[in-house]
């Protein structure tokens, strides 16, 4: 399907061009062969009729176990398109309009470099923006820093800040969260004390070692510090230490199902404790819908969060008029992330993915969609992160996400539990 | 300090209740058939599933919904064990594992292709409640699901004691050739006992829906607890199953609690290593039943 849309554009040129039937035949059928084919391409001066669009790479896992969130990444990426496209599209290149190529990565690292270096060589692509997942964003980074296309992300993976030059991260690193959640744990109490309780896998030993890196400095104490092995049937042996610790603060880094278990068996006990969830599934509309009232008054952290900025409310409007749910965080990032793309096509005047990387790299956006972060300021550093990325701490009101720290985010007072 | 270690007994007693529905069906299944039941923490799921449906589309509470899901899974465990086991019953063992197990794959993924991976809860009034006696707290919905696995299974023993074909089945399970020499056609006491096995998980289903997620992976974490319950109460005897799934809850919760989070089956683990050493037909003494 791609193809036969790469094709008809091919052929409206050439009838421009007043080529013969015969050349042009051939030349379709070159052009159809891979990279010989984006070779001859790009050969081609497009200038002439600038209107053609420009074609933004988007990989996200709709099927196998991310799809959920993947589905939702694809909403917002559709509509964040349209608004640029509504808006009159890139003027520097006579109005052109983005044209969003999907791709499926199938929640699997494998199919995720195939599927990006088969979007590469298949397209001429200005730039990409995907995964969700960092563990699918670190493949799809190598491959397009290998092609030499732009990809900007809002997985939060550190990692993706080392040895790349064409990756750039407009939101707030993994290592950031661990300090907003204890900062967080401060604002609770005057003298925090926190048990931290963590799934004995890459991603709970991780960023519990984080935490408990920074807590001395930050002045929080860890008063329990306990891994578990993730998918048991009953948390309250576990929430029974927890209470025994006498902590005032828990940090849960757990996926889903243990995070419901954990938060539910907490308000049996009556145990009156701060509960962070940290980011990820914490964060998401099914949360709420899966652990309802108990929710309430739960803390988290986000890279970005759909009280932002007035623009962000705008598209969260938007959203939950197509999709019934919030804009939550992957997604809404994600729209400012194809206005930063846009803000770049248009200072680069060009399709190049090279000249869109530079443009990139000079970004420099206090206002609009693009600045929708929370600081509300992006400007990327040598690394590709952004100098002013920070996380935004959030707690669950009413049923809603609403952003409480810090002060400069805060749109709702943190409710004390 | 009493007080944690009362409520880690309390908590390990009432998932150690839960423990006990599955085991004892798996037990059942082992002494009755003579075969391995691979699946069973799949019906588990089924169970789960179908408290979870009957409480989205009509409100029904998965409590009330027991009256559906042990029929329907005693209706399918006829089925299967007079359409599949039926024809694998022989000398070798290989084509009775193979099938359950190929059952067990079946329906997983089925589930998921189904259900989808997501997780699935039902709320309740009492789905957060709990008792609280002194500084202790009993949780509502776990004491329920406790009282009523605790229940399921007299009525059970009073069945395997006091009617013809809950005495056929011990008679079959004691000796087979015996068993049908005394005029005891076997295929129906295998049919009763599938049946009713797989209602006990049901059962296990649809008490753990107002407090545990359904997905289609659930049933895993039973098995593996079933299993060793099983092997620790002696195969094939439905007290002694019983009995070990109330002390491995209890093992495991104190193993949580004194050993470390990811370490509390280490506990149920050394707790059935020992027993095989020093006694290797099981705490029940290898008798069944």
């Amino acid at each position: 399907m791609k193809k036969d849309r790469k094709d008809s554009a091919v052929n409206k040129g050439e009838l421009n061009q007043t080529v013969s039937k015969r050349q042009s035949r051939r030349e379709v059928l070159l052009k159809t062969g891979g990279i010989l084919a984006a070779g001859a391409f790009g050969a081609v001066p497009l200038r002439g009729w600038a209107a053609d669009p420009v074609n933004i790479g988007a990989l996200y896992p709709t099927t196998g176990s991310m799809a959920q969130i993947g589905v939702g990444c694809v909403a917002a990426a559709k509509l964040a398109v349209e608004m640029v496209n509504d808006a009159g599209g890139i003027k520097s290149l006579g109005g052109a309009k983005l044209n969003l190529i999907l791709s499926d990565v199938q929640s699997d690292t494998t199919v995720t470099r195939t599927e990006t270096d088969r979007l590469i060589t298949g397209n001429k692509l200005s730039a990409i923006h995907g995964c969700y997942a960092s563990a699918l964003t670190l493949i799809a980074s190598e491959v397009a820093e290998r092609a030499k296309v732009p990809l900007i992300t809002g997985s939060s993976s550190d990692q993706l800040n080392k040895g790349r030059t064409y990756t750039f991260t407009p939101f707030a690193r993994a290592s950031q969260f661990a300090r907003a959640q204890l900062q967080m744990a401060k604002l609770v109490s005057d003298s925090p004390k926190v048990a931290v309780i963590f799934e004995n896998t890459a991603f709970g030993t991780s960023t519990s070692n984080g935490l408990k890196e920074l807590a001395p400095a930050e002045g929080v104490e860890i008063v329990m510090f306990e891994p578990y092995s993730a998918g048991f049937t009953d948390a309250s042996p576990l929430i029974n230490k927890v209470k025994s610790s006498g902590a005032n603060a828990l940090f849960s880094l757990s996926y889903l199902n243990d995070l419901i278990l954990i938060v539910r068996t907490v308000k049996q006990v009556g145990l009156n404790i701060a509960i962070n969830g940290g980011s990820g599934g914490f964060v998401m509309p099914d949360f709420y819908k899966n652990v309802g009232k108990p929710a309430e008054g739960l803390q988290g952290v986000a890279h970005w969060n759909h009280d932002v900025s007035d623009d962000a409310q705008k598209v969260n409007v938007e959203f939950k008029k197509r999709t019934g749910e919030f804009l939550f965080e992957y997604a809404g990032g994600l729209v400012a992330q194809t206005f930063m793309l846009a803000d770049a096509l248009e200072r680069a005047a060009s399709t190049d993915p090279q000249k869109v990387r530079e443009a990139l790299s000079a970004l420099d956006v206090s206002s609009g969609y693009a600045a929708m972060a929370p600081g509300g300021k992006v400007k990327f550093g040598p690394d590709g992160k952004n100098v002013y990325g920070r996380p935004v701490g959030v707690q669950w009101q009413n049923g809603d996400l609403a952003s409480v720290f810090p002060k400069e985010d805060a749109r709702a007072p943190l409710l004390k539990t | 300090m009493w007080e944690t270690v009362a409520q880690a007994v309390i908590n390990g007693l009432l998932i150690g209740g839960i423990y006990a529905l599955v085991s004892i069906g798996v037990t059942l299944i082992f002494g009755v058939v003579k075969i391995v039941n691979f699946a069973q923490g799949e019906f588990v799921m089924i169970g789960m599933y179908i408290s979870f449906f009957l409480a989205n589309q009509f409100g029904i509470d998965p409590l009330v919904s027991l009256v559906v899901s042990m029929p329907v899974l005693f209706v399918v465990g006829v089925l299967i064990q007079h359409f599949l086991i039926r024809r694998v019953l022989g000398p070798n063992d290989m084509p009775q594992i193979f099938l359950t197990f190929a059952l067990s794959l079946l329906l997983l993924n089925l589930a998921l292709m189904l259900f989808s991976a997501n997780y699935r809860t039902v709320h309740t009034s009492y789905s957060d409640e709990a008792f609280h006696i002194g500084g202790l707290y009993v949780p509502v919905a776990k004491l329920i699901a406790f009282a009523v696995a605790m229940l399921l299974s007299g009525v059970l023993w009073v069945f395997l004691h006091t009617t013809d074909l809950g005495k056929a089945m011990r008679a079959a399970a004691q000796n087979r050739d015996v068993a049908t020499l005394m005029g005891i056609n076997p295929n129906r006491v295998f049919c009763v006992a599938l049946g009713i096995a797989l209602a006990l998980a049901g059962a296990a289903g649809s008490l753990l829906m107002p407090f545990y997620s359904a997905y289609p992976f659930v049933g895993q974490v039973f098995t593996l607890m079933a299993f060793v319950a099983v092997v620790l109460g002696t195969l094939g005897n439905v007290i002694g199953a019983l009995i070990a799934s109330l002390m491995m809850g209890i093992a495991e919760s104190l193993g949580i609690q004194y050993v470390g989070a990811d370490s509390g089956l280490i506990v149920v683990f050394a707790m059935l290593l020992l027993t095989l050493a020093f006694k290797p037909s099981g705490l029940g003494g290898g008798r069944a039943r």
